[in-house]
């Protein structure tokens, strides 16, 4: 199984953002990152997709995809941005079509993976923000990259979009790897096979969802919590 | 396609009816007749009479067609520049003048009118290019060009400039008449060389960046865009210079037009929408045109005087653009 091995250190100037973090995910997986605001989360993503410029290594399969030019890198690794509106008036099928390696088949692939596909010829400025999430989800996977990245795919979201996202992403690890950074963290704890707890730059935890104890999220988000099993799935109750 | 068809019968028609129309009025068949006679004289094979006579020939293919081609290439080029431009800065305000290029092309024109007036085209090209090297410089941060920055730069610069050419202004008094004129843009004296120059990087400048529609689509999504395989830094350094490219070498022949490169790509998003495979063909076409449009204003308006074009653009083109910001404000338009 191929597998991703990231250890990156990133500071803007002087400022440390993250530190030493390293973590490796098999394709297959549904990692989600969690942690509290400025624990360095989208920080990280932006490092592993090549936006920012850490220091370390990023390698999937052996492969360095740091020294990658970004078009040899999408074929790997990309990226769903945290938006919930677009600004610019491209139709539903323009804005999908967009990607290095896309073409018109992977196009109503994807877009019929998400159900929109019979809504292709409409703008993206009049979507909703779940409609939108849906598209840049299908810009992404059509791509057809083998990881992808999310971060907070969730957010601003109703409970019903969030539950179809997150629906499409566990539907979708069997053949990508997706790393999500999240911050509802009952949703986390019922898709991700495995949550990477980050704070302050480094990484605070790891494991799975049943691995979980209320001490931890307790000392870094600085709440009570109590984590409760409702039929199989772990729940966390905050501030109770 | 049909509408980019349609843009490019209109451009025709434009410029044909732009030639006949003037202080000796040559009727369209005329025109025409002396176009295709020019065209075979020049190409070698074609040694007979125009057929329309020698005066309308002349007033035609020595006068008129140079500068209403000039006009529209100057049009066809900032509106290209103008829609790169907005997608560089992911930003509907900006222009192609924003680069610093207006700024130091003025100053170049400026001094060139004072101790060098022959050179003025020269000077106002090289300051022009100069001006961009500076903005970029100041801008570049460990190798890479945050579109702020440049933005900012490129304001401060263009302060920094209008001072010198104003200074300028004033201590050249006599001599610089011909720069003030040249500072609102005018198309008038248009030589074929100046026609030849202007064809020569608008179609290089617009030949890439048609090429590169998808990249400049993937633009407007900034940094992210790197997610999506676009080498960002690259693609935002070779903007910069076939936007410079094509305005330095349009606003050398003719002076700063303004305006042009700023509608251009609004008017024509409303329309085709902002991916850039149409768009950017409709808003050069549409550039062109409207330059066409704006000289024959300049010609015609207070005949036999002259209007520089750069005031007509600014009367006509700052009313139409108030009435796009109203239009945008109520929701009606998506760019």
């Amino acid at each position: 199984m191929r597998e991703l091995s990231v250890m990156v250190s990133f500071s803007y100037g002087e400022k440390k953002v993250l530190e030493n973090v390293s973590f490796s995910a098999k394709k297959g997986e549904l990692l989600s990152i969690i942690g509290p605001n400025g624990a360095g989360k989208s920080t990280l993503l932006k490092c592993m997709v090549g936006i920012l410029k850490p220091k370390g290594r990023i390698e999937f399969d052996s492969i360095n995809l740091m020294d990658l030019k970004p078009k040899d890198r999408a074929k790997f690794i990309t990226y769903v941005p945290q938006s919930s509106v677009s600004e610019f008036a491209f139709t539903i099928q323009e804005f999908v079509e967009m990607g290095a390696y896309t073409t018109r088949g992977d196009v109503e692939r994807a877009l019929r993976k998400v159900n929109l596909w019979n809504r292709r010829r409409e703008l993206v400025t009049n979507l909703s923000g779940g409609e939108y999430q849906l598209v840049l989800i299908a810009r992404a996977l059509a791509q057809g990259s083998e990881i992808i990245l999310l971060d907070e795919p969730t957010s601003n979201l109703d409970i019903n979009h969030s539950l179809k996202i997150m629906e499409i992403l566990s539907e979708l690890k069997g053949e990508k790897l997706i790393i999500a950074v999240m911050h509802d963290l009952n949703l986390a704890l019922r898709y991700s096979d495995r949550l990477i707890l980050l704070s302050k730059g480094r990484i605070e935890w790891e494991g799975s969802s049943n691995e979980l104890k209320p001490e931890i999220l307790e000392k870094v988000y600085h709440v009570k919590a109590k984590i409760v099993e409702i039929e199989g799935n772990s729940l966390v109750l905050a501030d109770i | 396609m049909k509408r980019i068809l349609a843009l490019c019968i209109i451009s025709a028609f434009l410029i044909i009816s732009a030639v006949s129309i003037g202080s000796v009025s040559v009727p369209l068949i005329k025109v025409l007749q002396s176009i295709i006679y020019g065209i075979k004289m020049n190409l070698g094979f074609g040694a007979k009479s125009p057929g329309t006579g020698d005066t309308y020939f002349t007033i035609i293919w020595d006068i008129r067609f140079p500068r209403v081609l000039l006009a529209y290439l100057v049009g066809f080029s900032l509106a290209s520049a103008g829609t790169a431009s907005q997608a560089l800065f992911k930003n509907p305000l900006a222009d192609p003048y924003i680069l610093g290029i207006s700024g130091g092309a003025s100053v170049g024109a400026a001094l060139a009118a004072i101790y060098f007036p022959k050179y003025m085209g020269m000077f106002a090209l090289i300051f022009a290019l100069a001006s961009v090297y500076v903005v970029y410089t100041i801008s570049k941060v460990d190798g890479h060009i945050p579109v702020d920055t440049l933005l900012l730069a490129g304001i401060a610069f263009g302060f920094f400039s209008s001072a010198i050419t104003s200074y300028l202004v004033y201590v050249g008094r006599e001599k610089i008449h011909n720069a003030i004129f040249w500072l609102m843009g005018t198309f008038n004296g248009a030589l074929w060389t100046d026609v030849k120059l202007v064809f020569l990087s608008s179609f290089t400048g617009f030949l890439f960046l048609i090429l590169r529609w998808k990249e400049l689509n993937l633009l407007l999504f900034g940094e992210e865009s790197i997610a999506l395989g676009l080498d960002v830094s690259f693609y935002r350094k070779a903007i910069i210079f076939v936007i410079s490219l094509l305005t330095a070498f349009a606003v050398s022949t003719s002076g700063i037009i303004g305006f042009v490169g700023l509608i251009s790509p609004h008017a024509m998003r409303i329309i085709f929408g902002p991916n850039h495979k149409r768009l950017l063909p409709a808003s050069a076409l549409f550039g062109g045109s409207l330059m066409v449009m704006a000289d024959m204003f300049a010609r015609i308006l207070i005949k036999p005087q002259e209007i520089p074009v750069g005031i007509v653009t600014a009367v006509f083109g700052a009313p139409f653009f108030i009435y796009l910001l109203t239009k945008r404000k109520r929701g009606e338009i998506y760019a």
